[in-house]
């Protein structure tokens, strides 16, 4: 027997690590620095800054299905209910210490990158206020189609990542160490193709994994990128999928998997393993997202790090035109023999969501695939109607059926 | 057409300027360019002999906008991506739109793809201010803006027309100052809607005209301090609609400062003359008070609320809220609480455009300034 471990053992083995070290930071002589979970967070682990994502917490108390308590108690405090339900969570754990896990140790400063959304930025400045912290804003601005303005836009981030790391100096009483950047990002690199890969796996027929397996599968990814334990955790993902694959094992068997589907938008997190079994039970398995892949990143090792970080960062598809996202989802439809999608417009994230109607109408039109729309919470229960989700979803199927898109390859 | 404009037609025109931008569009064959609030630099855009217009919303009905955004899209936007889709999108040959949250990167992009023949560009001012890279970026947006404008008109800018452009802006600002001070310590003189909408509409019109009525309004005045006012300080993005001027006035309050974009906000700041131009439009960026709630956070906004009122000696603060702006909403919950523990008297106002009935709005701030005046609060 191999003592290697597999994929989940390394997962819970690395967050475990993670975590404590986060816990014991100052004992360590560290900070703990909160970023978004689309940030510059290498130039954090290359200086030793332990970085926190809070957004990763509200996910487990959401998916817990703690949603509904936490954000509640947040409204009583005269925050609107329509506000991100990663926010509001987090804000109802500050108040409140409810937790499904140990929860998460508190801030010495903050990193917001707009290239995933403002709010992020005016959540974490509520958060600042309580302890009078340091909150560093890496402004991205709109990766717009204009080339020349692109160049531009990359100059201008690796300005602000010049002052991020004089702001980090500034805090930390600490030289940054650019050799050590080169080295993290040596593993960034590495891991990032590696996840790829992982994501890309869905090409199989039948698919070895679903979007549930690749949110499972991108937590490394976002909190530990650029070390590498991440790389050697994304290798092991690759195998075990491979192994899959080389057996010829999907999702669903492959006389059953008829819908391979794409999905807009983050999941609704408290019903992540019940849209699996109802799409499933139809013959539809979710292949991906252009959310999963915002951590599939292209970094140049040869041009400077600073360069190659802001270009990576700015043209996450959050912070891409529609025009963008619509060639970016694609890509993705013929990388990936879809046949279906489902647009779902969540009222928590409007930095993706007002995006959704516009790509909506784009994608059907390029694709001749009718799209299923729907709109509810990432987190928050009271605005997920379970009945009417279910008859919409079944509606589709049958849509799809008429209109004999289901794979040649499904049994009849 | 905007030359001899007393205060009933400035008051008329703000609420519906459309038909009447239209006509003198077609008098002089200039073409107009809309944007939305937020620091898009205007004088660049009229120094194209263009006519740069600031749209605020609309108040006809929704038809188009909620197929694009959601109804928990912030009613800002929505209304001002209706205006263009169902109303007014042809009086603009083109668009120079800002990003400040993530509703406006959104909106820039539906307005391109639903207007792929006019002339679209992104105007992508700074979320950050106090750093050396803002001042950097303002400046290399100023600069693509001019080159985008030239591309799109076939025309270069010189600095000649450049400085005739700030300097009939900054006269707009100077007149407008000048009646705000006026109304300030008159209130029987201009009433809060008057005020507002001659700030209103001055984002709106050829500023060249503009400016000479606004002069005549000026000279014309003969100040009256009237009596029973209660002097209250204006906090937020933009106050919207018109009638909510009315409510203010009806109330007896009289605005003596305000944060407000399309307020004092626009009023602050103006570029000097003497140097290089287009640094002094960049400069004019920081001069202004910040951008609540994009540039800077509570606290900055709290010290200047302070500071006004205390400056002012107004006896209470109104804040505005916009129905669904995300970005004042994570504000505001602390700016009330600091706001109270500083004990100065705060009324939240909420606002939504299109809104038809604001009989609750009256009824609301009516119980606030009755309690006020009964030394309850
Ligand atoms: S869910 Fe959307 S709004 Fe919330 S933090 Fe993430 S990107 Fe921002
Ligand atoms: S009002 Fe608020 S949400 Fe609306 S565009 Fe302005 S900042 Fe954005």
């Amino acid at each position: 027997m191999s003592d290697k471990l597999t994929s989940k053992q390394l997962s819970k083995k690395i967050t475990d690590e993670y975590m404590e070290d986060a816990f014991h930071a100052h004992d360590n002589n560290k900070l703990v620095g909160y970023t978004t979970a689309i940030s510059p967070v290498e130039i954090f682990v290359a200086h030793d800054i332990v970085p926190i994502y809070p957004e990763n917490h509200a996910v487990a108390n959401l998916t817990a299905k703690k949603g509904v308590e936490l954000c509640s108690v947040v409204e009583g405090m005269g925050y609107t209910s329509h506000l991100c339900a990663y926010a509001r969570s987090d804000l109802g754990y500050r108040k409140t210490g409810v937790t499904v896990t140990r929860g998460i140790p508190d801030p010495d400063l903050f990193l917001a990158c707009n290239a995933q959304c403002f709010t992020l930025t005016k959540w974490f400045q509520v958060l600042a206020r309580r302890g009078d912290l340091p909150v560093f804003v890496f402004d991205t601005p709109e990766h717009i189609l204009d080339q020349k303005a692109r160049k531009e836009i990359v100059k201008y981030c690796v300005l602000q990542l010049k002052e991020l790391i004089s702001f980090l100096e500034k805090v930390t009483k600490r030289k940054f160490d650019y050799d050590r950047l080169k080295e993290v990002m040596k593993y960034s690199a590495a891991s990032s193709i590696l996840y790829k890969k992982f994501l890309d796996m869905a090409q199989y027929k039948p698919s070895p994994i679903s979007i549930f397996d690749a949110l499972i599968g991108m937590a490394i990814a976002v909190y530990r990128r650029g070390t590498q334990e991440c790389v050697d955790y994304y290798q092991t993902l690759c195998d075990e999928i491979q192994a899959k694959v080389d057996q010829g094992i999907g999702v669903l068997p492959k006389d059953q998997e008829k819908y391979r589907l794409y999905w807009e938008n983050l999941p609704v997190w408290f019903k992540f393993s019940d849209h699996a079994k109802l799409l499933g039970s139809y013959g539809g398995v979710i292949l991906t997202s252009l959310y999963v892949h915002a951590w599939s990143f292209d970094f140049d090792l040869n041009k400077d790090p600073l360069e190659t970080l802001a270009e990576n960062y700015v043209n996450r598809f959050s912070n891409s035109t529609i025009e963008d996202r619509a060639d970016m989802a694609m890509e993705l439809f013929k990388k990936y023999s879809m046949n279906g999608m489902i647009m779902f417009m969540n009222r928590s994230c409007k930095a993706v969501s007002f995006a959704v109607p516009t790509l909506k109408d784009v994608l059907t039109k390029r694709t001749g695939i009718p799209a299923l729309v729907f709109e509810s919470d990432m987190g928050d229960q009271r605005f997920y109607a379970e009945s009417q989700v279910r008859t919409r979803i079944e509606a589709y199927f049958e849509t799809l059926d008429r209109l004999g898109l289901a794979q040649k390859t499904a049994a009849a | 057409m905007w030359e001899s404009l007393n205060l009933k037609d400035v008051v008329a025109l703000a609420r519906d300027p459309y038909p009447s931008i239209r006509q003198w569009a077609r008098d002089t064959g200039k073409k107009v360019v809309g944007s939305t609030i937020a620091d898009v630099p205007e004088e660049v855009i009229y120094a194209f002999d263009l006519l740069p217009v600031t749209i605020l919303g609309t108040h006809k009905p929704l038809k188009k906008a909620p197929s694009h955004l959601p109804d928990n899209a912030c009613s800002l936007a929505r209304s001002n991506l209706e205006l263009a889709l169902s109303y007014e999108g042809d009086l603009f040959s083109g668009f120079v739109l800002p990003q400040v949250c993530d509703t406006t990167q959104h909106l820039s992009d539906i307005w391109r793809i639903n207007f792929p023949d006019k002339f679209v560009v992104s105007y992508l001012a700074p979320r950050q201010a106090d750093r050396p890279s803002a001042r950097y970026w303002v400046k290399e947006e100023i600069e693509r803006l001019i080159e985008s404008l030239s591309a799109w008109t076939g025309k270069a800018v010189n600095d000649d027309a450049l400085r005739r452009s700030i300097e009939i802006h900054n006269e707009t600002r100077r007149l407008l100052a000048e009646l705000y001070d006026i109304k300030r310590k008159n209130p029987g003189t201009i009433t809060n809607k008057q005020l507002f909408s001659m700030m209103k509409l001055s984002l709106q019109v050829d500023k060249a005209e503009f400016n000479k009525s606004l002069r005549s309004i000026k000279e014309g005045i003969k100040p009256k301090k009237g009596k029973g006012y209660t002097d209250v300080v204006l906090v937020g993005i933009t106050c919207d609609p018109p009638e909510i001027f009315d409510i203010f006035d009806e109330l007896k309050l009289n605005i003596v400062g305000d944060t407000l974009v399309d307020g004092t906000r626009y009023l602050q700041g103006a570029p000097a003359l003497n140097g290089n131009l287009i640094d002094a439009l960049a400069d004019r960026h920081f001069k202004r008070g910040f951008f609540s709630p994009i540039h800077d956070n509570v606290y900055k906004n709290f010290e200047e609320v302070k500071k006004l009122y205390k400056e002012t000696k107004a006896k209470a603060v109104v804040y505005v809220h916009i129905e669904f702006c995300e970005s004042q909403e994570y504000d505001l919950p602390d700016l009330k609480d600091m706001i109270k523990k500083e004990g100065i008297p705060m009324h939240v106002l909420d606002t939504e455009y299109q809104t038809t009935s604001l009989s609750h709005v009256l009824t609301r701030a009516q119980a606030f300034f009755e309690s006020l005046k009964g030394g309850s609060l």
